[in-house]
């Protein structure tokens, strides 16, 4: 991954997008493979400075409410009341301040996510089915606000099982199916591999999986 | 490895605060120990009030009547019913409905340490049991209001062991919730370890030997060591031991990304090196006694007599566990020689059981004192008897007995008069009144900057 880049993890459930995530981020023990930083091996003790992964289906702390969640996870990561004040705005998340998160709709569970992720210091975020549970609508807010956060320098790393978002939101993919990695780069280097030079990203995963 | 800043402890101090706030467990521990404490009070007012002749008994029966043994142990005895069955929940469900949530999962990603997290949580938890002693220490206050006496020292030493049973508690409770995925295994295997206590306990009554040693330390004998006014060191330091491997049990399973192997290894280490500390602290032989009729020590001039002998005794039991005999002569003198003379080392020589079909063997019943090669028996379990069988093989002559007045007692013919008001009705409802105003919607943090 490079800096300001957004990597789709895409692939069907079941496929290993979420078990990835957790052993890159060194939530969990690997069987095998490595992860290298600057050509170097890069030891799971580290990841937590550099890495940052949001879970998807989570609930944290259902009982507060989300002005004390945002508040608490920013003291935590040490990010400002600017940034909480930002991110609030840009996910609309002030309407929501006094509900306590067990009684948020999915959708609203995962700006209230999402805002979490923002407010994190690592420059890569590894962020699980970030649009699941979104309507169009929310898609197509959040969607560029994950590109102006790429686009201020942090990697974002998507697992995406809808594959129309992944085109729409990421700069390169990489398409797993059984655990295995069976295709990586941008739209257009998968349509050519494919050998489907106008096929949508749908018929481009059928044809490489 | 991160340092957490101020900041960052009180954020978490305020998290797990208000994560105990939102639980059901701690609101109906917290409403339940009314009753139960209430019970427990009026029952021992009513009791310490029939032994003080308030119906016409003997006048005999007054005397020595202590208020440690007839008021504060069995009003604080509701509490131990209490971190028994209620309290674990309390402790594990900071833990458990933060994995369950994936809260942890974020958390382990963030400048907090692991170890930060786990050390405020016990405190937070250990401070909440605090604030739980609110109704017996108002039960106390209402003996008080009676006229009754307490002794200070006698009534912290009660507060001492409970409040280091409470913290051994929510120590294995939170490693119990860091071992297992969800509340209810860890539930079990909390209520697995006080049942197995308990068996130990048994075990140890009739077994003796390993078991007996053991038992010394679980948490039931433990805090029978405290009731009866006595502050051993060992105690208190295999408690802190054992609740610290707890603690670092819980950081292993806990900690991201290790393996099975890893954990295995991590907690055999934590095991081995908990159960040596152990072993080592249980050898400190420091104690006061606190209690205010001194039931743990000899008279003075019997304890600075003992205290001079500097040969090690050696005793020399043959009494099997179960015979009560045995319990007599630990609780009489075997537990004042070892908190006054230097060395004492007993050997308990009868294995097996006592009774109708049982064959002792021909020394059973004797006891053995042994001093720098000269030694005597005796089969009484009384202490004049016992400590003059001592001084004979000591070779020193019996002290003059101080002329300390004895012990009389308090007795105190009472009527728990508001007792029932104060602990079944009031404490609940300000509980429950307490706790509906804390989950109304309050001032909170601005989102905008």
């Amino acid at each position: 991954m490079r800096d300001g880049e957004v990597l789709g993890l895409v692939g069907p459930n079941g496929s290993g997008k979420t078990t990835l995530l957790e052993c890159l981020s060194g939530l969990l023990a690997a069987d095998g493979g490595r992860v290298v930083r600057d050509a170097r091996p890069f030891a799971p003790s580290e990841r937590r400075d550099a890495l940052f992964y949001m879970p998807d289906g989570i609930l944290p702390w259902p009982d507060q409410r989300v002005a004390w969640i945002l508040d608490f996870s920013a003291a935590i990561q040490g990010a400002s009341r600017e940034d909480v004040a930002e991110i609030t705005r840009a996910l609309d998340l002030l309407p929501l301040a006094s509900q306590r998160a067990g009684t948020l709709s999915k959708g609203q569970r995962k700006r209230v996510l999402i805002a979490l992720a923002l407010l994190t210091p690592q420059p890569v975020l590894l962020l699980d089915e970030p649009f699941d549970g979104l309507d169009l609508r929310q898609i197509r807010e959040v969607s560029p606000l994950l590109r102006r956060v790429a686009a201020a320098g942090r990697a974002l790393l998507l697992s995406i099982h809808q594959l129309h978002d992944a085109a729409r939101v990421c700069d390169r993919l990489v398409l797993l199916s059984d655990g295995r990695v069976v295709g990586e780069g941008t739209l257009d280097e998968l349509r050519a591999r494919a050998g489907r030079p106008q096929a949508d990203v749908e018929e481009v995963f059928l044809a490489l999986t | 490895m991160h340092s957490p800043n101020d900041a960052v402890w009180r954020r978490l101090a305020d998290k797990e605060r208000r994560e105990l706030a939102a639980s059901w467990a701690w609101l109906v521990l917290l409403v339940l120990l009314g009753p139960l404490v209430g019970h427990a009070f009026i029952t021992a007012v009513e009791s310490y009030a029939e032994a003080s002749g308030s119906t016409g008994g003997p006048a005999a029966l007054a005397q020595g009547l202590s208020p440690l043994d007839g008021i504060v142990v069995p009003t604080f005895g509701a509490y131990a019913i209490a971190v028994t069955l209620l309290f674990p929940f309390v402790a594990i469900r900071l833990v458990s409905s933060e994995k369950q949530s994936g809260s942890l999962k974020l958390l382990l990603q963030s400048r907090a340490p692991l170890g930060a997290m786990l050390v405020v949580k016990l405190l937070v938890v250990v401070g909440a049991w605090l604030l739980a002693w609110l109704p017996g220490l108002a039960a106390l206050a209402l003996w008080r209001a009676y006229g009754g006496h307490l002794a200070p020292a006698e009534v912290s030493a009660v507060l001492l062991g409970h409040l280091f049973r409470a913290t051994l508690t929510c120590a294995f409770a939170i490693a119990a919730a860091s071992l297992t995925d969800n509340a209810a295994t860890a539930a079990v295997v909390t209520l697995a370890l006080t049942l197995g206590s308990w068996a130990l306990d048994f075990i140890a009554q009739v077994r003796g030997g390993l078991a007996l040693a053991l038992d010394a330390y679980t948490p039931e004998s433990a805090l029978r060591v405290f009731e009866s006014g006595e502050i051993r060191l060992a105690i208190i330091l295999v408690t802190l031991l054992l609740a610290t491997a707890a603690i670092a049990l819980a950081l292993v399973w806990l900690h991201p990304g290790r393996t099975w192997r890893a954990r295995a290894i991590g907690t055999t280490g934590i095991v081995a090196a908990a159960a040596l500390a152990a072993w080592l602290a249980a050898h400190v032989r420091a104690s006061w006694d606190v209690s205010e009729d001194h039931r743990n020590s000899f008279a003075p001039a019997d304890e600075r007599a003992l205290a001079a002998i500097r040969d090690p005794l050696r005793v020399t039991v043959y009494l099997a566990p179960e015979d009560p005999r045995l319990a007599d002569l630990e609780r009489g003198v075997l537990r004042k020689l070892r908190r006054t003379m230097r060395d004492v080392d007993v050997r308990y020589v009868a294995r097996g059981s006592t009774g109708l079909f049982a064959r002792p063997g021909e020394h059973y019943g004797e006891v053995w004192y042994a001093i720098g090669g000269r030694d005597a028996m005796s089969r009484s379990t009384t202490e004049p008897i016992v400590l003059e069988t001592i001084y004979t093989v000591a070779g020193i002559t019996p002290p003059t007995p101080d002329s300390a007045t004895a012990y009389s007692g308090y007795p105190l013919a009472a009527r728990p008069r508001g007792a029932g008001m104060l602990l079944y009705l009031v404490w609940p409802l300000v509980v429950i009144a307490v706790w509906w105003w804390s989950r109304r919607p309050r001032q909170l943090p601005s989102l905008t900057s």
